[in-house]
């Protein structure tokens, strides 16, 4: 229907005579709105009114028709009626446009004033309203057809309860096509109309029924051929140029010379292909099977590889992979009866897990040979041989192939150590208290204890037999007793507190004489002192000890000299001349150790200052040195030249007390971390040979000093321990130390056990003082 | 001032490389660097302090020396392999592409190892490298061997191609055809893994493994690329090696093979040695065979090309050459070139130890024999043994394959007939069944006049160096043990072939001596009251089998002696008897205190020992600690070892 109403309106618009001057553009729209009206009153009403109301309805009503023109849509006018009627019209309107004579272009431009009417919009404003554009004949477009349904993406649905389906450009409803009756309805489900779809066309709502060729274009879309019918995909070749050769040459000019010619080039690359092929490059053809096989056979290649062999020197970082073991009486497959696993081996190796297992076959016995069966690790045991000597990190290793005995040192046998003390000879009981200090006597018949209680006792050394005592004082403990190491006399120093107290004590082997000797000894320095030659020294200071009778009452139990020095004395040691002896107090600091000359009730300082508290100090037994051990060393001064000799370093952490060997090259130590050290000399200031057989802190070390090679310690686990340690005579040779004794004896009293021990002058005897009140010989 | 030293610039840092490094270094797939480590002989080494190897924090573990790896660095072999990753890549290239037909292009020329048994690539300069010397590489073919032989008994699969197995076998059969003609065999050893060989070679002695001939099970993950490379380089070495052995000897290498008679079974046969013209070929005249018998002399030449000539005659016309070289030893006067003895002629030098010439010649063991292989026994060792050890005439049945000297069990000329089957007893019972008579008959069919033995005789006498009396190895008879002729026998250690009494201690043969006395009592007394004594034998019988009877053990031992006696003397109160006494005689008595003795004398030894130990340094101690850890396992082991011998011994002197 659209097309045709365009078609009517342009036919319409074409003529219009008598607004051709003096009207202006405003009522052009309005002219030809009432022409289209005329069409509906044509149709509506009487054919005889045409003309007159087409030429009297011109001016007065214009907005009247337009309303017509918006709201009744001539749906139901036969087109074809309308078609005659307008044909009709148009041969009219060109007869009227002939009859004026008017010239065609004022015509012209009246056409392009008549593109658009104005008119009112809601507000009053004007709106321009353009005429549907006809597309003419060579117009491109192609789409605007008719009144397009403008609802954009809304489905038809929305519109299901409304007269109306969409919308046209102009904002105009499209209504809703009749649906026909019931009875068609029925009429057309029976017999399908021609290029009936059964379906709606979206734009107008009426079914959309195709045409025969439309259906063909859509089947050959769908057939994937090309749409146009005429198109042939397949012409027939044209034969521009044909194998068939003409009778007659194009050309008649004679073959040239070269044709005849052979080519120089073909020779060249023959001659190639021939020395090609005698050279060996090029080979018959052969089928690859054959000619795999020659190669093969051709490949092998024997020569001598060490024709001209010179042996290199092994590289020394290479390291050859070792060799398998070969294989043991345990492998054969008929071995002796002894080496097959009995049940439990058997089931002992089955549980273990492979990779545990210390072989990786039992044995096993076949009787014959024809029984033995196929090894099934063969190919594993390779395989790993093989990631071994590719993957294993290989080591030297330097297998020890020694008698494990070579290693041990030779020991003499202990009958040879013989004699040492074995067992506890003598009990000496009578001390209240710990026995803090032992020593024997250089005559070797007494024993002098100094202990708690603060008494000194001097005991018969076989017997046990109590036969001298003294009490210094009664809270301070003695700390040391020692006796002079002459045998002319008989004088015993003891430490008791800050005071040292030199005397001759009372004893059967005393003779008269001796006595007398041994108290002349000690009043001697008394003249000395009085002749004021200690008094430079004094000047302004406080004197480093002071010598003085300790007073009638202890005088008369034979306590002679009384020193005091300033801090509590721990230890005393004798010279061996016995004209001197030190005596060391730790806590004191610059004066901690002090060296005292008897003969001239002297008392000297050596040491401005020490680095370490001073722990024990002792001469050496043979030559002016003289031994200050500190908590880790041990200091060896020359005493004539008054310089530093030599400094021994035995890594323990806090020594207690060491020992010179008599010959004077040695030196043990002992350590309150449980270790005794041996040290030679000459050899290094590192220990020669470390012992640890101690559970608990050692307490003190003592060389025997009458020319038996042993030496003992003593511990506060409560043991001795009783040492062989000979020092050769060469001096290449090392000294040999054999342990030969543990004497058990003393009882451990609140975490003390032995605390002093010394040796007889001359036999393998020796006695120790223990924290539980007794004193022991041992023999 | 001296220069600031950086961490990880010097020392083990630098001399030191991970694996990882080494193959980035290399530009080498893991792969090809695993070959070329296998081939050039480069294993990782163990560094002293790992911390102070390994730049990074986290722990590597193989490391290889820096300069080993610079070392591979200018390998030509490195190229080889950047060409074929090359090619693999244009292979690739191609199929991606769709170009089968380039692909196939390339293939042709990409050497494939797998299936074809060949590189394009040679082995020989890497072999030169690693042993420069031809004894370096007799020193290493232990290996070579047993995987060679091993590769040539496995069955070929998509990993080991047909073409390696062949060619491993080819290379083992002419090693083994050179120990025949040098006689280079010594020894040899039947084990429950395969039979072990040992041969000298130019004073080299070289073991190896050869497996039964079974079909090989493969177990578990094991990577035939990695014993493939081994392989390859072992096939080229063994090949350079037997050029090499057979060279030296005068004869022509490669021997020629036929393949008609290996596809038959020849195996050995199917090659024919043949020697070189001895006038032309000085070169391997002037390498002299380091074996004292066989200096390659003319003569030796001479027997040696004879022997060849044997080897390669047909079966009829070998009695008569046997003949003549038999007459041949009997009629000639050889210079003797065996070491001669020196005998101090005037008093008063030094004794010089010398080499006691053996009076065995190996090639003449079973030189004069003919020996016939039932066709149940092993061949292929067996005829190498025999041939290697001097036989000239094996025959055996035919089923074992070709190239026997007879395939006649009945000929007459035949000295020898090795048998593994049992001894059928025919059926007496039933003497109504001829026919199992018959094939029972058949089947113990005896020829007269000759050897019968099992097959371990062969090797009993081979690694002995005599012939053994046949009768111990006579078919049924239980063998007597076959002991491994490797084993060197250490002073302690176990020997299974000297006696009991030579080995053990004094304190086991007081104990074994007591046990023994006790037992007899105890069977005395079991005769008198059954009920007596049972429970005793028990325990007694583990203080046997402890070795290093505790002192607390031995008490416990006494009182359980004071209860059993206590017990009996009630026994007897309420049977009303007298108390039966102990009897202890003489002998007994002193046995004991003989024991008592020794247990104070172990005591004392003990104790002396901890004194010494105690006078060690810690160090010192450790060591010696362990070392006694191990001697004592050792000798623990060998004390069970001879205790059971006990035992035995004890069941079979009853039985």
């Amino acid at each position: 229907m659209a097309p045709k109403i365009a078609e009517k309106k342009r036919k319409v618009e074409a003529p219009d005579p008598e607004s051709d001057d003096e009207l202006a553009g405003r009522l052009d729209g309005v002219l030809s709105q009432s022409e289209d009206d005329s069409d509906y009153i044509f149709s509506d009403d009487d054919q005889d009114q045409d003309d007159q109301s087409e030429s009297g309805s011109e001016g007065t009503d214009g907005d009247d028709d337009e309303e017509i023109l918006s709201d009744d849509i001539p749906s139901d006018v036969d087109g074809e009626e309308a078609m005659g009627k307008l044909l009709i019209h148009d041969a009219e309107e060109e007869l009227e446009i002939d009859e004026p004579g008017v010239d065609p272009k004022p015509k012209n431009v009246v056409e392009e004033e008549t593109n658009y009417r104005v008119e009112k919009d809601a507000n009053g404003g004007e709106r321009y309203v353009y005429n549907e554009i006809e597309p003419g004949y060579d117009s491109d477009d192609s789409d605007a057809q008719g009144p397009e349904n403008t609802i954009g993406d809304i489905p038809l649905t929305f519109y299901d309860s409304y007269p109306h389906i969409g919308y046209d450009i102009n904002g105009k409803k499209i209504m809703r096509p009749a649906a026909g009756d019931a009875l068609q309805n029925l009429l057309d489900s029976i017999e399908v109309p021609k290029g009936w779809t059964g379906l709606t066309d979206i734009n107008t709502g009426n079914p959309l029924n195709l045409t025969e060729e439309e259906l063909e274009l859509v089947r050959r879309v769908q057939m994937g051929m090309v749409p146009d019918e005429l198109h042939d995909p397949y012409p027939d070749t044209v034969e521009y140029f044909t194998s068939v050769e003409e009778k007659m040459p194009l050309s008649a000019a004679p073959e040239p010379k070269r044709r005849f010619l052979p080519s120089k080039i073909e020779a060249k690359q023959v001659m190639k292909l021939v020395r090609a092929i005698r050279e060996g490059r090029i080979l018959p053809y052969k089928p690859p099977e054959e000619r795999e096989r020659e190669e093969e056979e051709k490949d092998e290649v024997h020569f001598d590889l060490w024709q001209n062999e010179e042996a290199q020197d092994a590289n020394p970082m290479h390291i050859p992979a070792p060799k398998l073991p070969p294989p043991g009486y345990d492998m054969s497959y008929n071995p002796p009866e002894e080496y097959l696993p009995t049940k439990e081996e058997r089931e002992a190796w089955e549980a273990l897990d492979p990779d545990e297992r210390e072989k990786e076959y039992l044995p096993q016995k076949y009787g014959a040979l024809r029984k033995v069966p196929a090894w099934g690790e063969l190919v594993k045991e390779r395989f790993e041989r093989c990631m071994d000597l590719y993957l294993a990190p290989r080591i030297r290793k330097n297998r020890l192939n020694i008698d494990p005995n070579s290693l041990l040192p030779k020991l003499p046998s202990p009958s040879e150590l013989k004699p040492f003390p074995t067992v506890c000879q003598t009990v000496f009981r009578g001390h209240e208290g710990r026995v803090r200090s032992i020593a024997v006597d250089p005559s070797g018949t007494a024993v002098a204890t100094g202990g708690d209680d603060g008494t000194i006792r001097v005991w018969e050394l076989l017997t046990g037999r109590q036969v001298w005592s003294v009490k210094l004082s009664s809270d301070e403990p003695v700390n040391a007793v020692r006796w002079r190491p002459n045998k002319d006399s008989f004088i015993l120093a003891a430490a008791t507190g800050e005071d040292i107290f030199l005397m001759v004590p009372s004893h059967a082997s005393v003779t008269p004489t001796l006595d007398q000797a041994s108290r002349d000894t000690l009043a001697a320095g008394f003249g000395y002192a009085t002749n004021g030659q200690q008094q430079p020294t004094a000047v302004g200071k406080e004197p480093a000890a002071k010598w003085a009778r300790p007073g009638t009452k202890l005088e008369d139990e034979g306590v002679l000299i009384r020193i005091t020095v300033r801090s509590t004395v721990k230890v005393i040691n004798w010279h061996r001349r016995g004209d001197h002896f030190a005596t060391v107090s730790p806590s004191g600091q610059r004066s901690s150790v002090a060296i005292h000359t008897l003969s001239k009730h002297l008392t000297q300082i050596p040491f401005r200052k020490l680095s370490g508290l001073a722990q024990t100090a002792a001469f050496h037994p043979s030559r002016p040195l003289f031994f200050v051990a500190t908590q880790r060393t041990i200091r060896c001064y020359d005493l004539q030249k008054l310089e530093l000799m030599k400094v021994v370093q035995p890594g323990a952490k806090w020594i207690s007390s060491f020992d010179i060997h008599p010959a004077g090259d040695n030196l043990i130590v002992g350590s309150y971390d449980k270790r005794l050290l041996w040290h030679d000399l000459d050899l290094s200031n590192r220990p020669y040979k470390t012992m640890r057989f101690h559970s608990e802190a050692i307490r003190t070390v003592k060389f025997h000093r009458g020319g038996l090679p042993l030496f003992a310690d003593a511990s506060d686990d409560g043991t001795l321990q009783i040492f062989h340690g000979r020092v050769p005579n060469d001096q290449l040779e090392n000294p040999t130390i054999v342990p030969v004794k543990m004497l058990k004896g003393h009882k451990v009293v609140a975490k003390l056990g032995v605390l002093d021990i010394d040796w007889h002058p001359r036999e393998p005897w020796c006695v120790s003082a223990g924290a539980d009140g007794t004193a022991r010989l041992w023999m | 001032m001296a220069k600031i030293k950086r961490k990880g610039q010097t020392g083990a840092a630098k001399n030191y490389i991970t694996r990882t490094q080494a193959v980035k270094k290399l530009q080498l797939s893991l792969p090809d660097f695993r070959k070329l480590c296998i081939w050039k002989g480069i294993y990782p080494r163990e560094p002293r302090n790992k911390k102070k190897v390994s730049k990074s924090s986290t722990a590597s573990t193989t490391f290889y020396y820096t300069k080993d790896i610079q070392y591979l660095l200018h390998e030509p072999l490195l190229q080889k392999f950047r060409d074929q990753k090359v090619l693999e890549k244009k292979i690739s290239k191609a199929l991606g592409r769709g170009d089968v037909s380039d692909a196939a292009r390339h293939e042709r020329n990409a050497a494939r190892p797998e299936k074809t048994g060949k590189p394009r690539y040679t082995l020989n300069h890497v072999i030169r490298e690693r042993y420069p010397t031809f004894v370096d590489a007799l020193r290493d073919l232990d290996d070579c061997l047993s995987m060679l032989f091993l590769f040539a008994n496995l069955p070929s699969t998509s990993a080991v191609p047909a073409k390696m197995i062949a060619r491993c076998e080819r290379l083992c059969l002419e090693f083994e055809h050179y120990l025949i003609v040098s006689h280079g065999l010594r020894k040899s050893f039947l084990s429950i893994k395969g039979i072990y060989y040992q041969a000298t070679i130019q004073g080299e002695d070289i073991l190896w493994l050869v497996p039964y001939k079974f079909n090989q099970r493969i177990l578990g993950d094991i990577d035939f690329r990695i014993m493939g490379t081994f392989v390859e380089f072992y096939m080229t070495l063994l090949s350079f090696v037997n050029y090499r052995l057979y060279t030296s000897i005068g004869l022509k290498y490669p021997p020629k093979f036929d393949q008609l008679k290996d596809d038959m079974g020849g195996e050995l046969g199917a090659f024919a040695i043949e020697g070189v013209n001895i006038a032309t070929d000085d070169a391997t005249k002037a390498v002299t065979n380091g074996d004292v018998a066989h200096g390659v002399d003319p003569k030796v030449q001479a027997e040696v090309d004879k022997v060849v000539r044997q080897l390669k005659s047909d079966p009829s016309n070998v009695d008569q050459e046997m003949e003549d070289v038999t007459a041949d030893v009997d009629g000639e006067e050889k210079p003797n070139d065996a070491i001669d003895k020196f005998e101090p002629v005037a008093p008063g030098g030094d004794i010089l130890p010398q080499p006691s010439s053996s009076s065995n010649d190996p090639a003449e063991l079973f030189s004069q024999f003919t020996f016939f292989l039932s066709r149940e026994t092993p061949r292929q060792p067996l005829e190498f043994i025999l041939r290697a050890f001097g036989c000239k005439r094996i025959g055996w049945d035919s089923v074992l394959g070709e190239g026997s000297f007879t395939t006649d069990e009945s000929d007459p000329s035949i000295t020898h007939q090795i048998v593994d089957r049992p001894v059928i007893q025919a059926a007496t019972k039933e003497d109504g069944d001829g026919e199992d008579n018959q094939t029972s008959q058949k089947l113990n069919q005896r020829y007269p006049g000759r050897v019968y033995v099992q097959p371990q005789w062969v090797w009993d006498c081979v690694n002995d160096d005599e012939l053994k009396s046949p009768e111990l190895y006579a078919p049924g008879a239980s063998l007597p043990p076959h002991l491994s002729p490797f084993v060197r026998s250490t002073n302690g250690q176990y020997d299974p072939t000297l006696p009991l009494e030579a080995q053990e201690t004094e304190a086991e043969a007081l104990d074994a001596d007591l046990a023994d006395d006790k037992e007899a009592e105890d069977e005395e007394e079991d005769e008198n009251d059954m009920d007596i004594g049972s429970a005793n034998d028990d325990s007694e019988e583990e203080d046997e089998d402890d070795v290093d009877v505790e002192e607390d053990e031995e008490e416990g031992s006494e009182d359980e002696d004071a209860t059993l006696q206590r017990q009996r003397e009630l026994e007897a109160e309420i049977a009303g008897k007298a108390v039966p006494s102990k009897k202890v005689d003489a002998k007994t008595k002193s046995k004991l205190d003989a024991k008592k003795a020794l247990e104070k004398k172990a005591k004392e030894e003990a104790e002396d020992l901890e004194r010494a130990k105690g006078m060690l340094s810690k160090k010192k101690r450790k060591l010696f600690e362990q070392m006694q850890y191990t001697n004592n396992k050792k000798s623990a082991e060998d004390v069970k070892l001879r205790s059971k011998r006990r035992k035995l011994e004890k069941e079979k002197s009853k039985a």
